[in-house]
């Protein structure tokens, strides 16, 4: 009786309530999309262009990152937080290694600086995934069938650890990176596209479609999926888990150091904690694309990239960031596994 | 590497390797308490007194986070002073210095706590500091409660000392709130930003002749407070704002798409109101290649650090700092010599030293004057408090200095500077009186 009543109150008094708030929330976000509109026509085609270079860029860098958190989640269900440091202890790691190939601000933007920087990228990724391997054996494997917040406090605190490091090793302060790629740029239709723009992006979208290609074709690759599929299963199969894991972890950190290294180049400066942040809008792009899904991160960190460059270059920055969790709470109340949806395993 | 696992084992070896790994995990956890302790047993204390006993002048800064280029600079002039002093009237001085860092910034919680710790100290009659606005507005209070004399060199949020419609909602506080016992116990030599933003904003319109400018701030209580106050006064004066933004520098990096807008509205000029450890001078690094023309930074911005993240595009910054350049009074050289041969590198010195120096020098005085007042024995803080009040006409490296009721010094000074030079640094431009 007292159930029913109840029941009738809610569908008496929240339905039309429920419906109201609904059309509140789509005027409030057609009246933002017209305002952003019109900003856009009233500055000119140009000034869109723009901007537009400025977050593709950005965004490639989120993407890079994102695809660490996500392929770390696909396959073992963890969020690593202390993933957005790794990336910062890319751009650490190869600020300490440029000079030892060489590299300073005299050869700045020269062809000179081409062999040196692939190799600088190649050890900074390489020792990036070798960390981050040592990681997972130290602080994930031993609580891989512990609790499931177990790991996630360990993530937190690995990420602790990584920060600390960085402060003893570099100080507080920002540290400058050289500025080492070609100032100059391309005129089109009024905008100036950098050649630190197509840098980034150019680096970024190469890394993003080997690593599509890498988990599509490679046995490392199926291993990885099947993994992510049913554990145990796979290991019936005679494939080593753990390697396959180890294996996730180092590819995630890979694109993460040469994420750290893109953003050196890119901004000319590091700190200790841009991981902190960094990583927070990296993993909000996963989840955004659908977490465990990596087309998905790599669609979100480029939408986060274009939705900050935007609001900065028409509207308050003040509103930026929440913005940017307005746009992810309107994706998840429609589609709750993200942009693109996770591949659930079943299990 | 196989790992063949028997099921029915899993559980009871989890088990022995977890109490294993509890061991190792509480060992570490011990090592690291150890080493911590070991690292913050404090510097302080010193040898055995001299005749009537010892006397200790504390300090509050950030000395070892994004704001130490500021806050090592401002410590090591007070150290100067009080080591200069050596003694008075009998009474042995000795510097006690602590660090309100927590994470690499300046923290509020830590400076409340660093003030409980002098006032728990007997021998501690006053100190100085802190650097930052928000960290003096956590401290204050609990100084006032025992009448604690605090002498800031560099605090500038006006709200601290006067009364403005706007204080509680800007600041949640007003200067009443902060002083329970009704006494007034913080002073200051620094002028009030009601100054700072405005006379970046003449300087900006009458001398440098700029009519339009872009602002940016850090969003918090100094930053976007000074650019507010930049922002009304130019355009009182006749210039327009083009383009104004408050960021959230823990989040953002790219300050193009800003900087962009600003050209495209056709600014002349950027403001921005941060401090080092808010990314005040990264944006002006970013300037290259969009945007042509100077950029002019609050006081929190006129340090080795804004040139350092400048990077190649360091050249035609312009700052105020709200105290006057010692270096312009001659009666000052012999301090500046002794200070260079004790403290001889160049991060050694900011612009905030000799502000510091003096605060330290208003505060051994009134600690003499407090001695006499008590017959030449260990005066009470609230002996010193009312001693550092009386302060009438005290010349000091940087100025002449008388505090009004509220604390504040009577005649504040403005400096300007600009980055010039090879290698650039910090030159001085001017300087001229303000408010009084």
């Amino acid at each position: 009786m007292v159930g029913s009543l109840k029941q009738a109150r809610i569908a008496f008094v929240e339905a039309p309530i429920g419906r109201l708030v609904n059309l509140l929330v789509i005027l409030a976000v057609l009246y933002v999309i017209f305002i952003l509109a019109m900003k856009v026509v009233g500055q000119g085609p140009s000034y869109f262009l723009q901007i537009l270079t400025f977050g593709v860029a950005n965004g490639a860098i989120y993407a890079l990152v994102a695809l660490g958190y996500t392929m770390v989640y696909g396959i073992i269900e963890l969020i690593n937080f202390a993933h957005g440091d790794l990336f910062t202890l890319g751009g650490f790691i190869s600020v300490f290694l440029l000079p030892i190939f060489g590299l300073d601000a005299s050869k700045a933007g020269t062809a000179g600086i081409i062999l040196p920087l692939l190799a600088v990228f190649i050890v900074t990724m390489l020792i990036c995934g070798a960390i981050n391997v040592s990681i997972e054996r130290v602080a994930y494997r031993p609580l891989r069938r512990a609790p499931r917040l177990a790991p996630l406090i360990t993530a937190v605190g690995m990420s602790f650890v990584l920060e600390g490091v960085m402060f003893l090793w570099k100080g507080p302060f920002n540290v400058p990176y050289p500025n080492l790629l070609p100032t100059t740029g391309f005129v089109i239709g009024g905008a100036t596209i950098g050649v630190k723009d197509i840098f980034v992006i150019v680096v970024a979208g190469i890394l993003m479609v080997v690593l599509a290609l890498f988990v599509s074709r490679s046995r490392l690759g199926k291993a990885m999926r099947a993994t992510a599929q049913d554990q145990d299963a796979t290991e019936l199969m005679g494939i080593d888990i753990n390697r396959t894991i180890a294996a996730t972890f180092f590819i995630g950190a890979v694109l993460a150091g040469a994420g750290g290294t893109i953003f050196g180049l890119y901004y000319n400066t590091m700190v200790f904690d841009l991981g902190f942040s960094a990583g927070l809008f990296a993993f909000t792009a996963a989840v955004f694309g659908g977490i465990g899904n990596i087309q998905g991160a790599a669609l979100g960190g480029l939408l986060i990239g274009l939705i900050t460059a935007l609001w900065d270059g028409y509207m308050e920055s003040t509103w930026t960031q929440v913005i940017i969790f307005a746009i992810l709470i309107l994706v998840l109340v429609f589609r709750p596994t993200g942009l693109l949806g996770m591949r659930v395993p079943e299990k | 590497m196989g790992n063949t696992r028997r099921p029915d084992d899993v559980n009871r070896k989890w088990e022995d390797r977890m109490q294993r790994r509890w061991n190792t995990a509480g060992a570490i956890i011990a090592g690291f308490a150890m080493l911590a302790t070991a690292c913050t047993s404090g510097t302080g204390g010193g040898g055995g007194g001299t005749s009537k006993g010892e006397i200790i002048v504390a300090s509050d800064q950030p000395t070892s986070g994004g704001d130490a280029s500021d806050g090592l600079p401002a410590q090591n002039g007070i150290q100067f002073a009080v080591e200069s002093a050596g003694s008075i009237k009998g009474f042995k001085l000795t510097f006690k210095g602590w660090d309100d860092t927590v994470n690499g910034n300046h923290d509020p919680q830590k400076g409340a706590q660093n003030i409980q710790e002098m006032i728990a100290d007997s021998k501690i009659l006053g100190m100085v500091g802190p650097n930052n606005s928000n960290v003096a507005r956590a401290m204050i209070p609990i100084a006032n409660r025992a009448s604690f004399t605090m002498i800031s060199a560099a605090n500038t949020n006006e709200c601290l000392t006067q009364t403005f419609a706007y204080c509680e909602a800007d600041t949640g506080t007003t200067p009443a709130k902060l002083r329970p016992n009704g006494v007034n116990n913080y002073f200051r030599v620094a002028a009030a930003d009601t100054f700072q933003g405005p006379a970046m904003a003449d300087y900006a319109y009458d001398t440098l002749k700029f009519t339009k400018v872009a602002i940016w701030s850090d969003n918090e209580t100094f930053g976007k407070g000074v650019a507010d106050k930049f922002s009304t006064e130019f355009t009182k004066k006749g210039g327009t704002i083009v383009v104004r933004q408050d960021f959230d520098t823990k989040t953002t990096n790219d300050w193009k798409p800003f900087l962009t807008d600003a050209k495209n509205k056709g600014a002349q000029a950027v403001y921005a109101g941060a401090t080092s450890g808010t990314k005040i001078c990264i944006p002006r690094a970013q300037m290259k290649g969009i945007l042509d023309g100077p950029y002019m930074v609050p006081d929190g911005g006129v340090n080795a650090q804004c040139i350092k993240d400048a990077a190649d595009n360091a050249a035609n910054l312009y700052g105020t700092v709200a105290a006057a350049d010692a270096n312009q009074n001659p009666d000052a050289k012999a301090t500046i010599d002794a200070f260079t041969k004790r403290f001889p590198k160049k991060e050694d010195v900011g612009s905030y030293t000799f502000p510091a120096l003096d605060c330290a020098n208003i505060l051994i005085e009134a600690i003499g004057r407090a001695i006499d007042a008590n017959g030449g024995n260990m005066p009470s803080r609230e002996q010193v408090r009312a001693a550092v009040a009386a302060t009438k006409n005290f010349k000091g490296t940087t100025g002449t200095y008388t505090f009004d009721a509220n604390g504040d010094p009577t005649s504040p000074t403005m400096a300007i500077f600009q980055t010039k030079g090879s290698p650039l640094d910090w030159l001085f431009v001017k300087q001229f009186g303000v408010g009084g």
